[in-house]
C-alpha cells in the first residue's frame, strides 16, 4: 500500500524527529549514568538515577518505539519496502535490537532509581550494577549512529526479495 | 517470459558489516558468559549488604 504524499512527509517528519531525538535522549541519559557512577557529590549522584529512570521511562523509550513504528509505517507505505533494500533492514534489525536492549534495562535502572532513593550510595556500591547504564548507553549511542548514516546515504543493495520484486515489474526507487 | 537475471549476491558493505556485527556480537557473548560484563539475567539486581542507609556516616 503507497501512501499518500502529505501521509508520507508527515510519517517521515515524525520518524525523523523521533529518531534524531532518540540520539540526544540517550546522550543526556549517558550524562546521568556518567554523573551517578563517577560524581563525588552524594546528592548528584543521589539525585541522577531517578532522573534516569524518567528520561528513560518518559523521553527515551517513547522515542524508540515511536522511530520503530514510524520507520515500520515509512517503509511499507513507500516503494521501499522493509525488507527489499539492505540499508532498510539494517535500520530495522538494529533499531529492534536497540529496543530489546532498552527494555531488558529498565529493570535495572527502575532498580538504581529505588535504592539510590533510599540509601546513600558510596562510589563503591553496586559499581557493576551502575557500570552497566552507562556501557549500554555509549554502545546504544554508537548504534543509533548507524541507522542515521544508513537514512542519508541510503547505499546500493537490494535482498534477493528485493531482487525478485524489481524483476516483477513492481520495484519503486532505485537508490 | 524471459527468467530474471540471477541475483547478483549482497554488496561489500553488507558483507562487511555482516563480519563486523558477527565479531561484535561474539565478543558481547564471550563478555556476558565469561562475567567480564557482569552479572546478566535473573538475579543480578541482588541487594548488596554494602548499600549504607541516608545519613549514616560513613567510615
Amino acid at each position: 500500500m503507497i501512501m499518500t504524499r502529505g501521509l508520507r512527509k508527515f510519517t517521515l517528519t515524525v520518524h525523523v524527529a523521533s529518531s534524531v531525538g532518540t540520539l540526544g535522549a540517550v546522550a543526556g541519559f549517558l550524562a546521568l549514568a556518567v554523573a551517578g557512577l563517577a560524581s563525588e557529590d552524594s546528592q548528584m549522584v543521589r539525585a541522577a538515577y531517578p532522573a534516569m529512570e524518567l528520561t528513560a521511562r518518559s523521553v527515551v523509550l517513547p522515542l524508540v518505539l515511536a522511530s520503530l513504528l514510524t520507520g515500520i509505517v515509512q517503509s511499507l507505505g513507500t516503494p521501499w519496502g522493509l525488507f527489499r533494500h539492505y540499508w532498510v533492514l539494517t535500520k530495522l534489525l538494529l533499531n529492534v535490537l536497540v529496543t530489546i536492549v532498552l527494555l531488558l534495562q529498565m529493570e535495572l535502572i527502575g532498580y538504581l532509581a529505588d535504592v539510590s532513593a533510599e540509601t546513600m550510595l558510596s562510589s563503591a556500591d553496586l559499581r557493576g550494577l551502575r557500570m552497566s547504564p552507562v556501557i549500554h548507553a555509549a554502545g546504544g549511542l554508537l548504534v543509533l549512529l548507524v541507522p542515521v548514516v544508513l537514512s542519508l546515504y541510503k547505499p546500493r543493495g537490494l535482498t534477493p526479495h528485493g531482487w525478485r520484486k524489481q524483476h516483477e515489474g513492481s520495484m519503486g526507487p532505485h537508490p | 517470459m524471459a527468467d530474471p537475471p540471477p541475483y547478483p549476491g549482497a554488496p561489500r558493505w553488507v558483507k562487511v558489516s555482516g563480519i563486523i556485527a558477527i565479531i561484535l556480537v561474539l565478543l558481547v557473548m564471550t563478555a556476558i558468559f565469561t562475567g567480564v560484563g557482569g552479572a546478566h539475567g535473573p538475579g543480578r539486581h541482588m541487594p548488596s549488604s554494602s548499600v549504607t542507609e541516608p545519613g549514616v556516616q560513613q567510615p
